[in-house]
């Protein structure tokens, strides 16, 4: 039976497909899984998942999207660098100041 | 108090010569289950196995080296004491050396049972040593310990339900007795430049002082009960019978193992089977064939 393993390196990141292992049973699937995939790698979690058990739609199933033109979706016509944007983070730091100070209080 | 010997120097002969002799044991045991482990690289029944032995091997390995290291206290240095030091001066519990009857993944399960069960309670028994080194790496080896244990026992429970009980039980005949050896009382090794002058003390009164000077904080009777009492319950309840007897002592079973059933060569006094002889001339057959006088390192000291 095939188990795929996904890894999450630190805590609150994504769980990372990387790999499969064979194992009789879900115990075994992780005892391998720790020694396969994580041992030489920073972890802070792994899972594995029944192959059979994952669902897939693939792109000759159905269409993903992304096929016609939508650029009209971006804004390149803003200025986006920083310096014409000072009054924004201006005002950003004094509303984190004020926020802080009202915790204080 | 844990971990209040700093030095050597610190210590009289008879005391210098029981730590030394601890260290034999516990350096050697490792090193040479490496050894027999690699014997499976490439063989196990499936890749997973396989990469979960070598990871043992290699895990194995490397507390052999922490061990090896702490013996340079002494004076030694690494090639000299694993590819120079003479077969019989080899202190590892017969239980190691022997060899895996060809393909019997029982036999290599078994052994990696009984061994890191053992394991487990001989470090417990360091973690409080008065020897700052020791005490200071036990950690680090539990830590891989742990896993070597829950390994175990996953095969252990799936091979003892179907036709592997058959081959489990012949593995425990087999081995049994020499598992027990993890428990003698360790020889010291003659050192060379000594000689013949001193005798060297007698096994019983070394392992009296490794307790006395707190090197482990239980003796080997100590240690040997408690590992009877967890793994003959164990493999019972997986309908595996085992040489101990069943007792009730103050409302309470206990398992005990009549000392008959140790096996003759004992290892720890430097009596092994004949597999030793062939297993040491393979592993040291390239350092002698190379005319090596060092031991190649990757790294300065071990980590």
């Amino acid at each position: 039976m095939i188990w795929e393993v996904f890894r999450q390196e630190q805590r609150g990141d994504y769980h990372t497909h990387c790999g499969n292992v064979h194992a009789p049973d879900r115990e075994m699937a992780k005892q391998f899984a720790a020694i396969q995939h994580a041992r030489r790698k920073p972890t802070h979690s792994i899972w594995v998942v029944p192959k059979d058990e994952i669902g897939e739609l693939d792109a000759e199933e159905t269409s993903f999207g992304g096929v016609t033109d939508k650029s009209y979706r971006w804004a390149p016509t803003y200025k986006s660098d920083l310096d014409h944007a000072s009054e924004v983070i201006d005002s950003e730091g004094q509303q984190a100041e004020a926020e802080k100070q009202r915790g204080d209080a | 108090m844990a971990g209040e010997i700093e030095s050597v120097d610190e210590l009289d002969a008879d005391e210098q010569e029981a730590l030394e002799t601890l260290l034999f044991s516990l350096a050697d045991d490792e090193f040479v289950f490496a050894e027999r482990y690699t014997e499976w690289q490439v063989r196990s029944p499936t890749l997973e196995s396989d990469l979960a032995l070598s990871n043992n091997a290699q895990d194995e390995l490397g507390h052999a080296r922490l061990w090896y290291d702490v013996l340079e206290d002494f004076g030694h240095e690494e090639h000299e004491l694993v590819y120079e030091r003479d077969p019989e001066n080899w202190r590892h519990s017969t239980l190691v050396e022997q060899e895996f009857l060809e393909g019997d993944w029982a036999d290599a399960i078994l052994r990696h049972y009984l061994y890191d069960v053992a394991e487990e309670i001989r470090l417990e028994a360091l973690e409080g040593s008065s020897y700052a080194k020791i005490a200071g790496r036990v950690e680090k080896i539990q830590d891989e310990e742990r896993y070597h244990r829950e390994h175990a026992e996953s095969w252990m429970e799936r091979l003892a339900d179907g036709e592997g009980l058959e081959r489990l039980q012949e593995a425990v005949d087999r081995l049994f007795p020499h598992a027990m050896t993890l428990f003698e009382p360790c020889a010291p090794v003659p050192s060379a430049e000594e000689a013949s002058d001193d005798e060297p003390r007698a096994a019983e009164d070394v392992e009296e002082t490794v307790v006395e000077a707190g090197f482990r904080t239980e003796s080997l009777e100590e240690l040997r009960e408690e590992w009877v009492d967890t793994v003959c319950p164990y493999l019972e309840g997986l309908g595996l019978e085992t040489p101990a007897v069943e007792r009730v002592h103050f409302d309470e079973y206990e398992y005990e193992v009549e000392a008959d059933v140790v096996a003759d060569e004992r290892g720890r006094d430097g009596s092994h089977t004949d597999a030793w002889d062939d297993l040491h001339a393979e592993f040291t057959s390239t350092y002698r064939e190379l005319g090596r006088s060092q031991a190649t390192k990757i790294m300065e000291k071990p980590q």
